[in-house]
């Protein structure tokens, strides 16, 4: 089943108190099926608009968004959305969290405890199945969100910010985390950042979105500048001292710049 | 609990049992002096006389037919509170129909004050228990009906995002999410609801009852037995400490999750 997203002339625009704004103008772009998209870009330039489009939360008035050649109409588990501050529901466990979604979508019990093992595992958080949320620190917060839409073998797994509340030390590790459970089953990510380092490690292409209303300004085919040796297969720390990613990085962070400098 | 949480703990037992007795004190050393009437302070032994002749049968009416009498009309009224305003919370807070319609009825009633009502709960219910159940049901329905709806309302939008995109339907939104999210307002009505029905069953015992502890008070009162007002009061203070503390432990209990667990 193909998993890549089409994006046909999508425009979004919310009713705000001082007027209409316009989040989106004719958002027309192809991410390729299973592959690691980033988006990066100013506050504000309808980033997180295009992931709730994305994931169905609500509709855009023009344009439509395709998931592997299907409309999206509404939310499910085949598109995962996670957002920056980690929701998980506090009154469940870390075990009752990612069984939540398998649950309600009538994953027979016996299947359940198997897969959610698994998950556990795969996040490296076995033994903390029967804490609470606020008994984890950010960093294992996460995980489980990732965890608890990862483990419903989403086609596209979207992330809004997710690791923008962490230290730096967390994110680091989150990012190379991030990498191997995407590896397991490669869903198609689109996943935003305000950190261009993140974007330039992680990223098969980085997106730089214009200021509102948003559209795209400029795509870096990072995979393609990588070769068959992505950044993302090493350390982060390693990989961020070499010349050929700190040339990308400042290239990138010079096209969100101009954008931000514009308004002033 | 650390070391200076444990002397901190102490200290504020110690300045507890200071003000409590220099207070006792007080009532002691102004009554033994004669400083005041008995009428309008009675002594501390007095007292103690007025305690025994209730706990043994004042007016050849056992202590606990007073108990009985208060307590089971309060939780009655209480019950029937929860039973009808955390559902009907809930409802106007899901469903803007709902809303709409009993809302405004609400915001007309909700400024009269319970005692206010007493007079038609008798019209209307008689003198009997009928009556103090509709003042004790009046009075600690708004905190229930309120909180309730409050607890809803503020349900974090991205718990309700992430559950439907984990495919949740509209009903396992509501049971599954805003419900357990908001559990903990809604104790925190039901509590206030608690402190409310209590002091509504002793105002309506005051203006007309046989037994219950606004009896003893108001019979104290009319037979100009001070010491009888003295031990009704007592009574009623300390059993809605009571509640209070069993409440607490319910609430403990029902919220393994929270936070707060160690405050208040």
């Amino acid at each position: 089943m193909p998993n890549n997203l089409s994006y046909e002339n999508v425009t979004m625009r919310f009713e705000g108190r001082s007027g209409a704004v316009q989040a989106l103008d004719r958002f027309d772009f192809q991410v390729k099926s299973s592959e690691f998209l980033v988006i990066v870009g100013p506050s504000g330039c309808g980033k997180s608009t295009l992931l709730h489009l994305t994931a169905g939360l609500y509709k855009p008035p023009t344009g439509r968004i395709l998931l592997g050649g299907e409309e999206v109409r509404e939310p499910g588990p085949d598109k995962a959305i996670v957002f920056q501050n980690f929701s998980l529901f506090p009154w469940k466990t870390v075990h009752d969290n990612i069984d939540f979604g398998l649950r309600i979508n009538g994953v027979p019990a016996a299947d359940r405890e198997d897969q959610i093992k698994r998950v556990i595992r795969l996040i490296g958080l076995d033994g903390f199945e029967n804490h609470y949320p606020r008994q984890l620190s950010g960093g294992m917060q996460q995980r489980v969100a990732i965890a608890r839409s990862f483990v419903l073998k989403p086609r596209t797994l979207l992330m809004d910010e997710p690791f923008a509340a962490l230290d730096a030390q967390n994110r680091q590790i989150m990012q190379e985390e991030l990498v191997r459970i995407w590896q397991t089953q490669r869903p198609t990510v689109m996943f935003i950042t305000h950190s261009v380092e993140e974007a330039v490690f992680l990223a098969d292409r980085v997106i730089v979105m214009t200021r509102r209303p948003g559209r795209v300004k400029e795509v870096i085919d990072i995979a393609n500048i990588t070769g068959d040796h992505h950044w993302r297969a090493d350390p982060f720390d390693e990989v961020i001292r070499r010349a050929d990613f700190q040339d990308v990085r400042s290239r990138i962070w010079g096209l969100v710049k101009s954008e931000i400098s514009v308004r002033n | 609990m650390n070391g200076s949480a444990r002397s901190n703990a102490l200290a504020r037992a110690l300045f507890g049992a200071l003000s409590v007795g220099s207070l006792l004190f007080t009532w002691w050393l102004v009554t033994s002096l004669e400083l005041v009437k008995p009428l309008i302070l009675p002594p501390p032994a007095d007292v103690w006389v007025g305690f025994l002749d209730i706990w043994y049968g004042y007016l050849n009416v056992p202590f606990w037919n007073h108990f009985l009498a208060s307590i089971s009309v309060m939780l009655g009224g209480y019950a029937m509170a929860i039973a009808i305003g955390v559902p009907l919370g809930i409802f106007m807070a899901w469903n803007r129909a709902v809303d709409w319609v009993v809302g405004p009825l609400l915001q007309i009633l909700r400024p009269i004050p319970p005692p206010a009502w007493i007079p038609l709960a008798i019209l209307w219910f008689g003198i009997g228990y009928a009556g103090k159940i509709f003042i004790v049901f009046i009075a600690a329905a708004v905190p229930c009906i309120l909180n309730s709806y409050l607890a809803i309302k503020q349900t974090p939008s991205e718990l309700l995002s992430s559950a439907r995109s984990l495919g949740a339907k509209p009903h396992t939104l509501l049971f599954e999410v805003a419900i357990p999210s908001g559990l903990p307002t809604i104790m925190t009505g039901l509590r206030i609801a608690l402190g409310i029905a209590w002091a509504s069953i002793v105002a309506a015992e005051l203006v007309v009852s046989l037994a219950g502890f606004g009896f003893l008070i108001m019979n104290g009162y009319r037979n100009l037995e001070s010491n009888i007002v003295f031990v009704g009061m007592a009574a009623v203070a300390l059993l809605g400490l009571l509640m209070n503390l069993v409440f607490h432990r319910i609430e403990r209990a029902m919220l393994p999750w929270r936070e707060d667990q160690d405050n208040g």
